[in-house]
């Protein structure tokens, strides 16, 4: 089966900063794979276990990011490629400029992304990767429960129940965190694939012109959390009462 | 910040690519359940509690090819070099000390030991399995009666047609319940002193054989240790690693081999003090102030940051000669006795910087500072580097006796070959 990866470096902590320009200042801060998109690199590779066939890795970002995806072949991926970006697209314009990567490696059977990524959290590329291929889309997948090569069967763990999917192919699919653990590299792979030339095509080569549809006006940090209150009281029992009372009044009780 | 970058004199992208997967498996394999194994072991002693979790936990090292990392790939092994092994080391240990105890024994001591001495039917015998992972090797060279004065051991060969029949214990060893393979010494001719000590590769299975895992350690409380008993084991005069009477040479070379390990996995200690001391310096408040801000608090980090640096480089040191096939006893005695004293007194102070926090398991530092404590015994004590040092520098001992097997140069094509 012939599976598509999106892969996303995203910092590792959300200790980052807003800069001048209202964007997010990730700088110092070490940066891996998306946690949701090493689980969607984990399903292709469980999916192609059985299967066999290509596993390619796509990503929209900066050379800085080679890291990651070379790391991304060491765990079992077969090809790669990396779109460098020259400018902040919204989240459309990034499916935009995927869609028009994916035809450029082939016609996969199988698209398969994070829920969301730990940074933006807007959990819309999937979708909007779907509509722009015109594909199905399964979302918040965290099985595969089988596959073939015209469906594939998945479970979608969602709030209070989870649901099995049967879907047609090709189709696209957004994983959240699974029942398998995202594979580790052995060292043969690493040692293969530490240096590896990892095509590279820009924005403009793919012949797409990305619109975004969405900016962002402003970006504040969340409110500091208010400082707790110490219940008084003479003894431990008129402490309780007290917390109790105040508990009552906040309805909290 | 991170404590590793700025290396690439010696590393390259391999390197880094290996200690992120490296550091991955032991934080996601180990740390989450480390405190528990930790108490397990101090609560229950040792024995098959242990032995749950680390044989999974080897067989998973062993399919990455950890087991085999710094080995030829037509040996079963990654390819890798040995500064490759020093990395894998640094990292197993700033998780747990147990891990990397783990690679010392297989890798350092045995493995390597094999590699260098043996002839080619003991590698694809025993190597080979050993660097796939499917076999583990231990080492044992230190008695009840004989540690530092390895020339005092007990242990006797006596040749017996084709086979040798050994009698005699080895305690301290590492794996000693675990492994399926052991490189041990033992006299074949006690009237000749060092001169007079072979090495042999036993298989548990031999008979006469048996192990028994000690109890009450101090540190590396998660992993096994224990001692071997010989009782008229028939060994195989092909299991002869050497030539009679090459013993002694050959367990100081597997040394130089082990205590660079050793160094490495301490240098990891050190790195894992630092880190804590840091992240609770920041979230701890005295005085109004985060106590990072205490110059004397400063002090104590600082001496960390100078110790590791110093200390890392000295291992990439002795890894590079290793690679480039240069003898490397000075430099490797040097790294293993700055770094393990260097990782005692680091966790030391990163106890002291967490204060009553840290005397408790509630944080790892207690543990970091227990665990350290081994290396500045075992492999060759504090005491034994620094008579080495001296030597060394008078002009009292050979930088580079003549050996009759070196460890290989490392040679990329050759080691990456099918």
């Amino acid at each position: 089966m012939n599976i598509v990866v999106c892969l996303k470096q995203v910092p590792r902590d959300n200790s980052v900063g807003i800069d001048a320009q209202k964007r997010i200042d990730a700088s110092g801060i070490e940066t891996i794979t998306n946690l949701f998109d090493e689980y969607a690199l984990e399903a292709a590779l469980y999916i192609n276990d059985e299967h066999g066939g290509d596993v390619t890795v796509i990503s929209l970002g900066t050379e800085e990011w080679l890291d990651q995806i070379r790391r991304a072949m060491a765990m079992g991926a077969t090809d790669a490629l990396l779109v460098t970006n020259d400018a902040d697209y919204d989240v459309y314009a990034a499916s935009q400029i995927m869609t028009a990567a994916i035809s450029h490696k082939g016609r996969p059977d199988v698209v398969i992304c994070g829920r969301n990524s730990t940074d933006d959290e807007s959990g819309a590329f999937a979708p909007m990767l779907a509509r722009q291929l015109g594909w199905t889309h399964v979302t918040y997948v965290n099985k595969i429960i089988s596959s073939s090569a015209t469906h594939l069967e998945v479970e979608r763990q969602l709030e209070d129940e989870s649901e099995t999917v049967r879907v047609t192919l090709p189709a696209v699919l957004s994983v959240s965190k699974g029942e398998v653990e995202p594979r580790f590299p052995s060292l043969l792979r690493v040692r293969k694939f530490a240096k590896a030339d990892v095509p590279t095509v820009t924005v403009a080569e793919l012949g797409v012109q990305p619109t975004s549809r969405a900016q962002v006006v402003d970006r504040v940090p969340p409110p500091a959390r208010k400082s707790g209150e110490i219940v008084q009281g003479a003894d431990t029992a008129a402490k309780v009462a007290a917390l109790l009372d105040r508990l009552v009044a906040d309805q909290v009780l | 910040m991170d404590f590793t970058a700025n290396y690439d004199m010696f590393l390259n992208e391999e390197h880094d690519m290996l200690r992120q997967t490296v550091r991955e498996f032991a934080e996601r394999e180990v740390l989450p359940h480390i405190r528990e194994w930790d108490r397990s072991g101090a609560a229950h002693g040792e024995g098959p509690e242990t032995r749950t979790y680390i044989r999974p936990l080897i067989e998973k090292m062993g399919k990455l090819g950890f087991l085999g990392i710094c080995m030829p790939v037509r040996y079963g092994g990654a390819g890798m070099d040995y500064l490759a092994l020093a990395v894998l080391c640094e990292e197993l240990e700033r998780v747990d000390s147990f891990l990397r105890v783990v690679a010392s024994v297989h890798i350092g001591l045995n493995s390597m030991t094999i590699f260098q001495w043996g002839n080619e039917e003991q590698k694809q015998k025993y190597l080979k399995p050993q660097a796939e992972g499917k076999k583990i090797g231990a080492y044992g060279l230190t008695e009840p009666n004989s540690g530092t004065d390895a020339g005092a051991m007990e242990s006797t060969a006596r040749r017996d047609g084709d086979h040798y029949i050994l009698n005699g214990e080895k305690i301290w060893i590492s794996l000693a319940d675990i492994a399926d393979t052991f490189v041990v010494f033992a006299k074949t001719d006690p009237a000749k002193g060092n001169r007079g000590i072979s090495c042999f590769i036993l298989e548990r299975n031999m008979p006469g054989l048996s192990s028994y895992p000690l109890h009450g350690k101090l540190g590396v409380r998660a992993g096994n240790t224990g001692g071997i008993v010989m009782q008229d084991v028939r060994v195989p005069v092909a299991n002869r690693l050497g030539e009679e009477g090459e013993g002694f040479k050959i367990a100081m070379t597997a040394l130089d081999s082990g205590r660079y390990t050793v160094a490495a996995g301490a240098i990891g200690l050190i790195q894992a003090s630092l880190e804590a001391s840091v992240k609770y310096a920041k979230e701890r408040h005295t005085f109004g102030v985060p106590i990072g801000d205490h110059q004397l608090v400063k002090r104590m980090m600082s001496h960390m940051v100078r110790k590791m640096d110093m200390g890392r480089l000295m291992v990439y040191k002795a890894g590079w000669m290793k690679n480039a096939g240069r003898r490397n006893s000075r430099e490797t005695t040097l790294a293993k006795w700055h770094a393990t004293v260097s990782s005692w007194e680091s966790a030391d102070d990163a106890v002291q910087i967490h204060g009553a926090y840290g005397f408790s398991d509630e944080y790892p530092v207690e543990r970091f500072l227990r665990n350290s404590r081994g290396g500045v015994i075992y492999e060759g004590t504090r005491e034994l580097q620094e008579l080495l040092q001296a030597d060394y520098a008078l002009g009292h001992r050979e930088i580079a006796p003549p050996l009759r097997c070196e460890l290989p140069a490392y040679n990329k094509e050759v080691w990456e070959a099918e």
